[in-house]
Protein backbone atom coordinates (compact mmCIF):
# COMPACT_ATOMS: atom_id res chain seq x y z
CA UNK A 1 0.00 0.00 0.00
CA UNK A 2 1.38 3.21 -0.89
CA UNK A 3 0.46 6.69 -0.24
CA UNK A 4 -2.30 8.45 -3.14
CA UNK A 5 -1.84 12.03 -3.32
CA UNK A 6 -2.01 12.03 0.64
CA UNK A 7 -1.72 16.16 2.04
CA UNK A 8 -2.00 15.07 5.47
CA UNK A 9 0.91 16.45 8.11
CA UNK A 10 2.06 13.36 8.19
CA UNK A 11 2.81 13.19 4.25
CA UNK A 12 5.13 16.30 5.29
CA UNK A 13 7.32 14.29 8.11
CA UNK A 14 10.53 12.78 6.72
CA UNK A 15 10.04 9.35 6.04
CA UNK A 16 13.38 9.02 8.24
CA UNK A 17 11.60 10.08 11.40
CA UNK A 18 8.18 8.09 10.71
CA UNK A 19 10.43 4.79 10.40
CA UNK A 20 12.47 5.77 13.27
CA UNK A 21 9.05 6.32 15.21
CA UNK A 22 7.97 3.29 14.26
CA UNK A 23 10.44 0.85 15.38
CA UNK A 24 10.88 2.93 18.81
CA UNK A 25 6.97 2.08 18.92
CA UNK A 26 7.17 -1.29 17.77
CA UNK A 27 9.92 -1.84 20.61
CA UNK A 28 8.08 -0.53 23.17
CA UNK A 29 4.69 -2.49 22.36
CA UNK A 30 6.68 -5.65 22.75
CA UNK A 31 7.16 -4.58 26.52
CA UNK A 32 4.21 -3.36 27.97
CA UNK A 33 2.29 -7.00 29.03
CA UNK A 34 -0.98 -5.28 30.18
CA UNK A 35 -3.98 -4.63 28.58
CA UNK A 36 -4.94 -1.21 29.82
CA UNK A 37 -2.05 0.32 27.93
CA UNK A 38 -1.99 -1.00 25.17
CA UNK A 39 -5.93 -0.34 24.45
CA UNK A 40 -4.87 3.19 24.91
CA UNK A 41 -1.75 2.46 22.33
CA UNK A 42 -4.78 0.98 20.15
CA UNK A 43 -6.79 4.48 20.52
CA UNK A 44 -3.62 6.24 19.64
CA UNK A 45 -3.30 4.25 16.42
CA UNK A 46 -6.55 4.74 15.29
CA UNK A 47 -6.51 8.48 16.27
CA UNK A 48 -3.23 8.76 14.14
CA UNK A 49 -4.32 6.36 11.31
CA UNK A 50 -7.63 9.10 10.61
CA UNK A 51 -5.68 11.74 11.23
CA UNK A 52 -3.60 10.79 8.30
CA UNK A 53 -6.80 11.47 5.96
CA UNK A 54 -5.26 7.92 4.67
CA UNK A 55 -8.25 6.30 2.03
CA UNK A 56 -9.89 4.26 4.35
CA UNK A 57 -11.51 1.80 0.95
CA UNK A 58 -7.48 0.98 0.60
CA UNK A 59 -7.20 -0.31 3.63
CA UNK A 60 -10.82 -2.14 3.64
CA UNK A 61 -9.22 -6.18 3.07
CA UNK A 62 -5.98 -5.93 5.00
CA UNK A 63 -7.91 -4.58 7.81
CA UNK A 64 -10.64 -7.30 7.55
CA UNK A 65 -8.19 -10.31 7.26
CA UNK A 66 -6.06 -8.65 10.56
CA UNK A 67 -9.37 -8.73 12.19
CA UNK A 68 -10.11 -12.09 11.12
CA UNK A 69 -5.98 -13.30 12.40
CA UNK A 70 -5.86 -10.89 15.98
CA UNK A 71 -9.64 -12.98 16.48
CA UNK A 72 -8.13 -16.43 15.78
CA UNK A 73 -5.44 -15.45 18.12
CA UNK A 74 -7.67 -14.20 20.63
CA UNK A 75 -9.59 -17.05 21.53
CA UNK A 76 -7.00 -19.35 20.82
CA UNK A 77 -4.97 -18.03 23.49
CA UNK A 78 -7.80 -17.21 25.42
CA UNK A 79 -8.82 -20.79 25.35
CA UNK A 80 -5.27 -22.37 25.72
CA UNK A 81 -3.89 -19.53 28.54
CA UNK A 82 -6.06 -17.27 29.47
CA UNK A 83 -8.42 -14.57 28.01
CA UNK A 84 -6.14 -11.47 29.31
CA UNK A 85 -2.78 -12.84 27.86
CA UNK A 86 -4.74 -13.34 24.54
CA UNK A 87 -6.53 -9.84 24.83
CA UNK A 88 -2.92 -8.10 25.22
CA UNK A 89 -1.55 -10.14 22.23
CA UNK A 90 -4.56 -9.56 19.92
CA UNK A 91 -4.18 -5.51 20.99
CA UNK A 92 -0.29 -5.55 20.68
CA UNK A 93 -0.80 -7.15 17.14
CA UNK A 94 -3.58 -4.75 16.24
CA UNK A 95 -1.83 -2.04 17.16
CA UNK A 96 1.21 -2.35 15.48
CA UNK A 97 -0.18 -3.19 12.19
CA UNK A 98 -2.32 -0.25 12.03
CA UNK A 99 0.52 1.79 12.92
CA UNK A 100 2.82 0.54 10.24
CA UNK A 101 -0.16 1.07 8.09
CA UNK A 102 -0.26 5.04 8.93
CA UNK A 103 3.13 5.05 8.29
CA UNK A 104 2.88 3.00 4.83
CA UNK A 105 0.04 5.15 3.81
CA UNK A 106 1.47 8.41 4.37
CA UNK A 107 4.39 7.72 2.96
CA UNK A 108 5.18 7.39 -1.43
CA UNK A 109 6.88 5.13 -2.98
CA UNK A 110 9.89 7.54 -3.85
CA UNK A 111 10.13 8.60 -0.21
CA UNK A 112 10.34 5.21 0.69
CA UNK A 113 12.68 4.62 -2.06
CA UNK A 114 15.05 7.30 -1.44
CA UNK A 115 15.19 6.68 2.68
CA UNK A 116 16.26 2.66 1.53
CA UNK A 117 19.23 4.21 -0.31
CA UNK A 118 20.08 6.61 2.00
CA UNK A 119 19.79 3.49 4.66
CA UNK A 120 22.01 1.66 2.38
CA UNK A 121 24.93 4.52 1.54
CA UNK A 122 27.73 3.52 3.98
CA UNK A 123 27.88 0.34 2.43
CA UNK A 124 29.60 1.98 -0.32
CA UNK A 125 32.67 1.52 2.38
CA UNK A 126 31.69 -2.51 1.83
CA UNK A 127 32.54 -1.63 -1.62
CA UNK A 128 29.07 -1.16 -2.73
CA UNK A 129 28.21 1.20 -4.67
CA UNK A 130 25.62 3.68 -4.33
CA UNK A 131 24.72 4.12 -7.97
CA UNK A 132 24.51 0.48 -8.44
CA UNK A 133 21.70 0.10 -5.70
CA UNK A 134 19.77 2.59 -7.27
CA UNK A 135 20.46 0.97 -10.50
CA UNK A 136 18.98 -2.23 -9.45
CA UNK A 137 15.99 -1.16 -7.38
CA UNK A 138 14.73 1.56 -10.69
CA UNK A 139 15.30 -1.95 -13.17
CA UNK A 140 13.49 -4.40 -10.62
CA UNK A 141 10.70 -2.05 -10.77
CA UNK A 142 10.59 -2.03 -14.84
CA UNK A 143 11.22 -5.48 -14.88
CA UNK A 144 7.77 -6.40 -13.10
CA UNK A 145 5.10 -5.96 -15.54
CA UNK A 146 8.10 -7.87 -17.97
CA UNK A 147 8.27 -10.84 -16.36
CA UNK A 148 4.81 -11.01 -15.74
CA UNK A 149 3.77 -11.22 -19.14
CA UNK A 150 6.54 -13.21 -20.37
CA UNK A 151 5.32 -16.01 -17.11
CA UNK A 152 1.48 -15.36 -18.58
CA UNK A 153 3.14 -16.18 -22.15
CA UNK A 154 5.36 -19.13 -21.15
CA UNK A 155 2.39 -20.50 -19.62
CA UNK A 156 -0.19 -19.98 -22.29
CA UNK A 157 2.07 -21.52 -24.49
CA UNK A 158 2.99 -24.75 -22.56
CA UNK A 159 -1.31 -25.20 -22.02
CA UNK A 160 -1.55 -25.05 -25.57
CA UNK A 161 1.29 -27.88 -25.89
CA UNK A 162 -0.72 -29.95 -23.37
CA UNK A 163 1.81 -29.36 -20.27
CA UNK A 164 -0.41 -27.11 -18.53
CA UNK A 165 -0.05 -29.06 -15.23
CA UNK A 166 4.18 -29.06 -15.69
CA UNK A 167 5.43 -26.01 -13.73
CA UNK A 168 8.87 -27.51 -14.67
CA UNK A 169 7.71 -26.98 -18.29
CA UNK A 170 7.08 -23.34 -17.67
CA UNK A 171 9.92 -22.37 -14.84
CA UNK A 172 12.40 -23.81 -17.20
CA UNK A 173 11.72 -21.21 -20.36
CA UNK A 174 11.26 -18.26 -17.79
CA UNK A 175 14.23 -18.38 -16.24
CA UNK A 176 16.05 -18.79 -19.77
CA UNK A 177 14.09 -16.00 -20.93
CA UNK A 178 14.90 -13.84 -17.68
CA UNK A 179 18.27 -14.29 -18.30
CA UNK A 180 18.59 -13.43 -21.88
CA UNK A 181 16.81 -10.15 -20.70
CA UNK A 182 19.05 -9.72 -18.45
CA UNK A 183 21.81 -10.13 -21.16
CA UNK A 184 20.12 -7.96 -22.96
CA UNK A 185 19.81 -5.11 -21.13
CA UNK A 186 23.37 -4.84 -19.68
CA UNK A 187 24.31 -5.23 -23.33
CA UNK A 188 22.18 -2.11 -23.99
CA UNK A 189 23.27 -0.29 -21.12
CA UNK A 190 26.75 -0.74 -22.37
CA UNK A 191 25.85 0.11 -25.46
CA UNK A 192 24.79 3.55 -24.00
CA UNK A 193 28.57 3.91 -22.37
CA UNK A 194 26.26 3.57 -18.83
CA UNK A 195 29.45 2.92 -16.34
CA UNK A 196 27.75 1.74 -12.64
CA UNK A 197 31.30 1.47 -11.11
CA UNK A 198 31.79 5.47 -10.96
CA UNK A 199 29.64 7.52 -9.26
CA UNK A 200 27.61 10.25 -10.88
CA UNK B 1 5.55 -14.51 -29.17
CA UNK B 2 6.21 -18.01 -28.27
CA UNK B 3 7.88 -19.76 -25.61
CA UNK B 4 11.02 -21.55 -26.17
CA UNK B 5 10.27 -25.00 -26.07
CA UNK B 6 12.54 -26.94 -23.12
CA UNK B 7 15.00 -28.57 -25.40
CA UNK B 8 15.97 -25.28 -27.49
CA UNK B 9 17.82 -23.72 -24.43
CA UNK B 10 20.12 -21.20 -26.34
CA UNK B 11 23.52 -21.50 -26.60
CA UNK B 12 24.37 -17.93 -26.26
CA UNK B 13 26.50 -17.37 -22.94
CA UNK B 14 25.21 -15.62 -20.66
CA UNK B 15 28.95 -14.75 -19.34
CA UNK B 16 31.70 -13.70 -20.95
CA UNK B 17 30.08 -11.40 -23.55
CA UNK B 18 32.96 -9.30 -24.95
CA UNK B 19 33.06 -6.51 -23.23
CA UNK B 20 29.92 -6.23 -21.18
CA UNK B 21 30.94 -4.86 -17.76
CA UNK B 22 30.36 -7.95 -15.46
CA UNK B 23 29.22 -4.89 -12.51
CA UNK B 24 26.35 -3.96 -14.88
CA UNK B 25 25.15 -7.58 -15.65
CA UNK B 26 25.16 -8.14 -11.59
CA UNK B 27 23.17 -5.55 -11.11
CA UNK B 28 20.79 -6.34 -13.75
CA UNK B 29 20.73 -9.80 -12.96
CA UNK B 30 19.88 -9.06 -9.26
CA UNK B 31 17.13 -6.62 -10.59
CA UNK B 32 15.63 -9.42 -13.28
CA UNK B 33 15.38 -12.30 -10.63
CA UNK B 34 13.84 -9.65 -7.92
CA UNK B 35 11.12 -9.11 -10.91
CA UNK B 36 10.83 -12.68 -11.31
CA UNK B 37 10.20 -13.13 -7.76
CA UNK B 38 7.30 -10.51 -7.66
CA UNK B 39 6.31 -11.88 -10.81
CA UNK B 40 5.54 -15.58 -9.38
CA UNK B 41 3.76 -14.11 -6.45
CA UNK B 42 1.78 -11.44 -9.00
CA UNK B 43 0.32 -14.26 -11.52
CA UNK B 44 -3.20 -16.24 -10.74
CA UNK B 45 -2.07 -19.27 -8.59
CA UNK B 46 -1.84 -22.71 -10.02
CA UNK B 47 -2.43 -26.39 -8.64
CA UNK B 48 0.73 -28.30 -8.54
CA UNK B 49 -0.07 -31.93 -8.95
CA UNK B 50 -0.34 -33.93 -5.68
CA UNK B 51 -1.72 -30.59 -3.78
CA UNK B 52 -5.24 -30.20 -4.89
CA UNK B 53 -5.37 -26.23 -3.40
CA UNK B 54 -3.83 -23.54 -5.70
CA UNK B 55 -0.24 -22.29 -4.72
CA UNK B 56 1.79 -19.27 -6.14
CA UNK B 57 5.36 -19.71 -7.21
CA UNK B 58 6.84 -16.74 -5.01
CA UNK B 59 9.31 -19.23 -2.54
CA UNK B 60 10.38 -20.96 -5.56
CA UNK B 61 11.14 -17.48 -7.19
CA UNK B 62 13.54 -17.09 -3.64
CA UNK B 63 14.57 -20.36 -4.46
CA UNK B 64 15.72 -19.91 -7.79
CA UNK B 65 17.22 -16.95 -7.20
CA UNK B 66 19.95 -18.10 -5.15
CA UNK B 67 20.48 -21.41 -7.25
CA UNK B 68 20.58 -19.81 -9.85
CA UNK B 69 22.72 -16.67 -9.40
CA UNK B 70 24.71 -18.47 -6.45
CA UNK B 71 24.78 -16.30 -2.69
CA UNK B 72 25.57 -12.60 -2.91
CA UNK B 73 23.63 -11.82 -6.31
CA UNK B 74 21.17 -13.81 -5.02
CA UNK B 75 20.70 -12.49 -1.98
CA UNK B 76 20.79 -9.60 -3.46
CA UNK B 77 17.79 -10.55 -5.16
CA UNK B 78 15.54 -11.39 -2.61
CA UNK B 79 16.74 -8.30 -0.62
CA UNK B 80 15.42 -5.94 -3.71
CA UNK B 81 12.16 -7.93 -3.77
CA UNK B 82 11.66 -7.33 -0.07
CA UNK B 83 12.95 -3.92 0.06
CA UNK B 84 10.14 -2.73 -2.85
CA UNK B 85 7.27 -4.76 -0.36
CA UNK B 86 8.46 -2.99 2.51
CA UNK B 87 8.62 0.12 0.29
CA UNK B 88 4.66 -0.60 -0.51
CA UNK B 89 4.64 -2.03 -3.68
CA UNK B 90 1.42 -5.05 -3.34
CA UNK B 91 3.34 -8.19 -4.48
CA UNK B 92 2.90 -10.63 -2.16
CA UNK B 93 0.34 -13.07 -2.58
CA UNK B 94 -3.24 -11.76 -2.41
CA UNK B 95 -1.79 -7.89 -2.97
CA UNK B 96 -0.48 -7.55 0.19
CA UNK B 97 2.57 -5.20 0.49
CA UNK B 98 3.76 -2.32 2.85
CA UNK B 99 5.15 -2.41 6.61
CA UNK B 100 1.86 -4.02 7.96
CA UNK B 101 3.02 -7.07 6.44
CA UNK B 102 6.61 -6.72 8.63
CA UNK B 103 4.52 -5.89 11.41
CA UNK B 104 2.51 -8.90 10.90
CA UNK B 105 2.40 -12.63 11.96
CA UNK B 106 4.21 -13.93 8.39
CA UNK B 107 7.12 -10.91 8.28
CA UNK B 108 9.22 -13.48 9.26
CA UNK B 109 8.72 -15.37 6.66
CA UNK B 110 9.94 -12.05 4.53
CA UNK B 111 12.89 -11.84 6.53
CA UNK B 112 13.60 -15.95 6.10
CA UNK B 113 13.47 -15.29 2.08
CA UNK B 114 16.95 -13.58 2.20
CA UNK B 115 18.77 -15.63 4.52
CA UNK B 116 17.36 -18.93 2.53
CA UNK B 117 18.12 -17.54 -0.67
CA UNK B 118 22.03 -17.40 0.90
CA UNK B 119 22.01 -20.84 1.89
CA UNK B 120 20.79 -21.75 -1.15
CA UNK B 121 23.15 -19.92 -3.03
CA UNK B 122 25.97 -21.09 -1.08
CA UNK B 123 25.08 -24.52 -1.11
CA UNK B 124 25.00 -24.56 -4.99
CA UNK B 125 28.12 -22.87 -5.38
CA UNK B 126 30.63 -24.99 -3.16
CA UNK B 127 28.82 -28.00 -3.31
CA UNK B 128 25.84 -28.61 -6.00
CA UNK B 129 27.49 -27.32 -9.08
CA UNK B 130 31.00 -28.96 -8.30
CA UNK B 131 29.31 -32.52 -8.33
CA UNK B 132 29.70 -34.70 -11.32
CA UNK B 133 26.83 -36.69 -12.23
CA UNK B 134 23.60 -35.53 -13.17
CA UNK B 135 21.81 -37.62 -10.48
CA UNK B 136 24.33 -36.40 -7.52
CA UNK B 137 23.38 -33.03 -8.79
CA UNK B 138 19.88 -33.71 -8.05
CA UNK B 139 20.03 -34.98 -4.84
CA UNK B 140 22.61 -32.47 -3.80
CA UNK B 141 20.37 -29.71 -5.17
CA UNK B 142 17.00 -30.62 -3.72
CA UNK B 143 18.85 -31.45 -0.27
CA UNK B 144 19.76 -27.34 -0.56
CA UNK B 145 16.93 -26.10 -1.87
CA UNK B 146 14.90 -28.02 1.39
CA UNK B 147 17.45 -26.72 4.20
CA UNK B 148 17.68 -23.15 2.47
CA UNK B 149 14.16 -22.79 1.07
CA UNK B 150 12.22 -24.76 4.14
CA UNK B 151 14.59 -25.24 7.16
CA UNK B 152 16.43 -21.49 7.19
CA UNK B 153 12.67 -19.79 5.87
CA UNK B 154 10.93 -21.75 8.87
CA UNK B 155 13.53 -21.16 11.13
CA UNK B 156 12.89 -17.55 11.02
CA UNK B 157 8.76 -17.34 10.19
CA UNK B 158 7.90 -20.11 13.13
CA UNK B 159 9.89 -17.83 15.98
CA UNK B 160 8.62 -14.45 14.36
CA UNK B 161 4.98 -15.51 14.29
CA UNK B 162 5.55 -17.11 17.94
CA UNK B 163 6.11 -13.68 19.33
CA UNK B 164 4.30 -11.48 17.29
CA UNK B 165 0.69 -13.76 18.05
CA UNK B 166 1.82 -14.53 21.64
CA UNK B 167 1.72 -18.13 20.79
CA UNK B 168 3.84 -20.95 21.98
CA UNK B 169 6.34 -21.88 19.71
CA UNK B 170 5.03 -25.76 19.50
CA UNK B 171 1.19 -24.24 17.85
CA UNK B 172 3.32 -21.85 15.81
CA UNK B 173 5.78 -24.68 14.25
CA UNK B 174 2.28 -26.68 13.40
CA UNK B 175 0.38 -24.20 11.82
CA UNK B 176 3.34 -23.72 9.18
CA UNK B 177 3.23 -27.68 8.70
CA UNK B 178 0.85 -26.90 6.21
CA UNK B 179 3.07 -25.21 3.93
CA UNK B 180 5.41 -27.86 3.84
CA UNK B 181 4.46 -30.38 1.25
CA UNK B 182 3.62 -27.53 -1.43
CA UNK B 183 7.02 -25.99 -0.23
CA UNK B 184 9.44 -29.40 -0.49
CA UNK B 185 7.44 -29.81 -4.30
CA UNK B 186 8.69 -25.84 -5.00
CA UNK B 187 12.25 -27.64 -3.60
CA UNK B 188 11.94 -30.77 -5.94
CA UNK B 189 10.84 -28.26 -8.97
CA UNK B 190 13.41 -25.67 -8.42
CA UNK B 191 16.11 -28.33 -8.34
CA UNK B 192 14.85 -29.70 -12.12
CA UNK B 193 14.92 -26.14 -12.85
CA UNK B 194 18.18 -25.36 -12.01
CA UNK B 195 20.61 -27.75 -13.07
CA UNK B 196 18.31 -28.07 -16.45
CA UNK B 197 19.49 -24.60 -16.62
CA UNK B 198 23.39 -24.55 -14.69
CA UNK B 199 23.92 -27.19 -17.90
CA UNK B 200 23.25 -24.82 -20.79
CA UNK B 201 24.74 -21.59 -18.81
CA UNK B 202 27.52 -23.10 -17.24
CA UNK B 203 29.58 -19.91 -16.95
CA UNK B 204 26.59 -17.95 -14.34
CA UNK B 205 28.14 -18.91 -11.47
CA UNK B 206 31.89 -17.82 -11.53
Amino acid sequence: MIAAKNDSWLALVPAGAKFAVLLLVSIGLYLVGHWQPLAVALLVSIALLLSAKVALRQLLWPLVSLLVIVGIIWVLLGIQTGWEQGAVAALRLLTLCIFAYTVSLSTTFDQMLELFQKVASPLKYLGANPAQISLGLALAVRFIPELKRVYLEVREAQFARGLHNNPLAVAVPLVIRSLRIAEETAEALDARGYDSTTTP
Amino acid sequence: MHSKPLESSPEIPVTGAAGTSSATKDTVLVAVFAAMIAAMGLVPPITLGLIPVPITLQTMGVMLAGAMLGPVRGMLATLTFVALVAAGLPLLSGGRGGLGVFAGPTGGYLIGFIAGSLVIGVLYKYWVLSRRSKAARLVAGFLSAVIGGVLVIYAFGIPWTAMVAGIPMGTSAIGSLGFLPGDLIKAGITTAVAVTVHRSYSGLMK
